[in-house]
């Protein structure tokens, strides 16, 4: 019978640096994880927009009196701006072999990671103010 | 004549060394140590372990030649991964502080000292050397330097497990995934004019997790004290592996 290993492993995840690269992926991996959930919600609302036109109206009126579901919508399309801006960037490195390299792959990280924020920003200045 | 002994001038920092002792401890556990270290002086981090091991002689890791090529004195210096003997205190230490911790993902031993073992099984599984079909020549198996030269930036690893004990993807898969010190050895191979094993060597990495779990993090580049880039190498495997199944 193997005999259990009580050895101690270090592993303190916010104690370990990782590049903006690294960053970046763990992230695309969470916005990838949340949005399979909140794609649920988004499906019905679909299903909802579609059903007739009163319920497409109702939709909008929910949409813009539920602060809930506004907030779920608003975290739905900064997931997906998210999701495919960092995802383009890996195929784009998968394919072509761009940012290979330390300096370049970080650059292009925080390219990318800027123009999600900016996008983040605008989406929540449309939604909320 | 008189001769005057020069005086260092001496600042204290603090170190916090990762402890655990297996005949003792049943956690591991940070102690702080304090040290003197000369002002107007740089010391690498191996040194500045060595005058904390003074004071706690029960304090272990592991160290050799003490210049960067031997590589067993990797750690987590500050959260980056590390050789100490070729880590300059003045750029790893924050404020006056200093922690010092194993390396990542590996079971500690003691104190600094990790089980290597994982890290070389999955070397092992890339059968890091010449695989040759031919009879031996009855000199050398020559190469042009421009095959050489291809050689340049793989050879140099010397195992000291920095790069894949950075590695998410290692952490989660230690026994799947090879981890970015394997694969640069693999690729060392596979580019290597000499080889004749470049099917069977591509055939043992296709399958979903020995190569394909590289997410592209490139903390093994990050850290790697020699300055290679295994990122490169896994990305010239992937190619390779894709473009044969053309």
């Amino acid at each position: 019978m193997k005999e259990k290993d009580n050895r101690p492993v270090y592993l303190n995840l916010l104690a370990i640096d990782l590049p903006i690269i690294g960053i970046s992926s763990i992230l695309h991996r969470v916005s990838g994880f949340a949005l399979f959930l909140i794609f649920i919600i988004a499906v019905w609302m679909l299903d909802r927009s579609l059903s007739s036109e009163e319920e497409f109206l109702n939709l909008l009126e929910d949409l813009n009196s539920l602060v809930l579901l506004k907030v779920i919508f608003y975290l739905f399309l900064v997931g997906i701006v998210y999701h495919s801006l960092i995802g383009v960037k890996k195929i784009i490195s998968d394919f072509f072999g761009i940012g290979e390299d330390l300096r370049s792959g970080s650059f292009i990280s925080w390219i990318y990671n800027v123009i999600s924020l900016l996008v983040s920003i605008l989406l929540f200045i449309k939604f909320f103010i | 004549m008189n001769s005057t002994i020069p005086t260092e001038e001496l600042r204290s920092i603090t170190l916090s060394v990762y402890r655990f002792d297996p005949g003792k401890d049943k956690k591991a556990y940070m102690q702080d140590i304090e040290i003197e270290v000369p002002v107007n002086k740089d010391l690498m981090v191996l040194d500045a372990l060595v005058l904390a091991k003074k004071q706690e002689t029960s304090l272990s890791f592991r160290r050799s030649c003490g210049e960067g090529v031997c590589g067993s004195d990797g750690m987590n210096i500050n959260g980056k991964n590390g050789l100490a003997c070729v880590t300059p205190l003045s750029e790893a230490i924050k404020g006056e502080k200093l922690v010092v911790k194993p390396m990542p993902g590996l079971p500690v031993v003691r104190d600094l000292i990790v089980d290597m073992k994982q890290f070389f099984d999955q070397l092992e599984k890339v059968k890091p050397y010449l695989i040759t079909k031919d009879e031996a020549p009855e000199q050398e198996r020559k190469q042009s330097p421009e095959e050489r030269e291809k050689l340049d930036g793989l050879y140099e690893c010397i195992l000291c497990g920095c790069c894949s004990t950075a590695c998410p993807s290692f952490w989660w898969n230690p026994d799947k995934f090879l981890g970015p010190a394997a694969l640069l050895q693999s690729w060392r191979f596979i580019a290597d004019s000499r080889d004749q094993a470049t099917e069977e060597r591509l055939d043992d990495l296709d399958d979903a997790f020995s190569l394909y779990r590289c997410h592209g993090i490139m903390n093994c580049v990050s850290v790697c004290p020699k300055g290679l880039n295994p990122t490169e190498a896994i990305s010239n495997i992937r190619k390779k592996l894709i473009n044969r199944k053309k």
